[in-house]
């Protein structure tokens, strides 16, 4: 493109060299007329990218199966954190354990941990016990913009610390459905409940 | 505006255009190819359903046995199940048939639950809840046992087998 461009420019000085008349003018018009096309052609170069570029990431943001995607990641995590700390709970501060499971519970399980008073934290307390919970696993059976329900297999690893924690721990294996609801952009319990046998 | 100033902000104004162009681009396939968007685990809800419903008939099929009638078990085990699932199946299998007879052992299972953790074209992680129910001939009533597996499946010719089962 650029040596056509500068062949012309060459063409327009040989022109004025050989004939100073009006004819000139015209030749010197022609590069300029050349310039002016291969502007335009650059900027609608751009305009195609700038185009397709904007075109691919505005379809990306139209699905939704991208954002739900993402979502089903979160509520995993969320729902397992959520999870092991209502399988947790230390003798030694009831209620700060209590404090937790009220902070990641909402809806009918928020107003179960709201009643638990001075005398039931006395009575879990006095079992003098550590458990832990941990989620050895963990799915998403069901989403939508609101709710979710996540699958876990849980290990709750208890120790009795009423000997001074000289005891071997012992571990259960649970598994359990949780609820969850989503609450100023996090996901909360609603409820949790062991999976039984129903056979 | 003098042609060299108007070329120079053609110039620019591509460069920009370009810029634009490519950053929404980039960004699409960011969103696209991650991990979350290649996981197509409840997103794709037919999918997610074939997957749970196959390995579900797949385990139900796999973990009942009859001792008076063992091949059903064995023949589901063939077709459903490869790979180190099939190798423990046989262990298991194998010290089940031992006492099977004497005892008249008969095991049933039911899948209680299900879900997707991860979902391509042609490979799955499962969570299931198993309920399994064993019988002997000296015993008045069954016992029964809850059972989390972590199961890995892949897709064989159209049909989804079970390749991994861990007991949790």
């Amino acid at each position: 493109m650029g040596t056509d461009v500068e062949d012309r420019v060459h063409e327009g000085e040989a022109a004025m060299s050989e004939d100073q008349a009006g004819p000139a003018e015209a030749e010197v018009d022609a590069p300029r007329r050349g310039h002016g096309r291969r502007d335009l052609v650059i900027v609608l170069a751009g305009l195609l990218v700038a185009g397709l570029g904007l075109g691919a990431w505005a379809l990306t943001e139209r699905d939704d199966t991208y954002a739900m995607a993402e979502e089903r990641d979160v509520v995993l995590v969320e729902a397992s954190a959520a999870v092991e700390a209502l399988n947790t709970l230390d003798h030694r501060d009831v209620p700060a354990g209590i404090e937790r499971w009220r902070e990641v519970s909402t809806g009918t399980l928020a107003d179960q941990l709201a009643d638990v008073g001075e005398e039931e934290m006395r009575l879990l307390a006095e079992q003098e016990s550590i458990s832990t919970g941990e989620v050895v696993d963990a799915a998403v059976l069901d989403l939508d913009a609101e709710t979710a329900t996540v699958l876990a297999a849980v290990e709750v690893t208890v120790v009795d610390d009423s000997d001074g924690g000289s005891d071997q721990p012992e571990v259960k294996r649970n598994r359990f459905s949780a609820q969850l609801e989503k609450v100023d952009g996090e996901w909360r319990l609603a409820s949790l409940q062991q999976v039984a046998v129903s056979l | 505006m003098s042609a060299s100033v108007r070329s120079l902000l053609a110039v620019v104004l591509a460069g920009v255009l370009v810029a634009v162009g490519t950053t929404g681009a980039v960004l699409a396939w960011q969103v696209r190819s991650s991990d979350a968007a290649e996981n197509l685990a409840v997103v794709d809800a037919d999918a997610t359903a074939e997957v749970q419903s196959e390995v579900a008939a797949a385990l139900t099929a796999t973990f009942t046995y009859d001792f008076a009638d063992p091949a059903p078990s064995e023949a589901a085990a063939d077709e459903l199940l490869a790979g180190e699932a099939r190798e423990e199946y046989d262990t298991l299998f194998a010290s089940l048939q031992e006492r099977a007879a004497d005892q008249e052992l008969v095991l049933s299972a039911q899948v209680q639950s299900v879900a997707v953790k991860a979902l391509d074209e042609d490979s799955a992680e499962l969570l299931v809840f198993l309920d399994q129910s064993s019988q002997r001939a000296a015993d008045d009533e069954a016992s029964v046992s809850a059972a989390q597996l972590a199961v890995e499946a892949e897709r064989r010719e159209g049909a989804w087998v079970i390749t991994g089962l861990e007991p949790l």
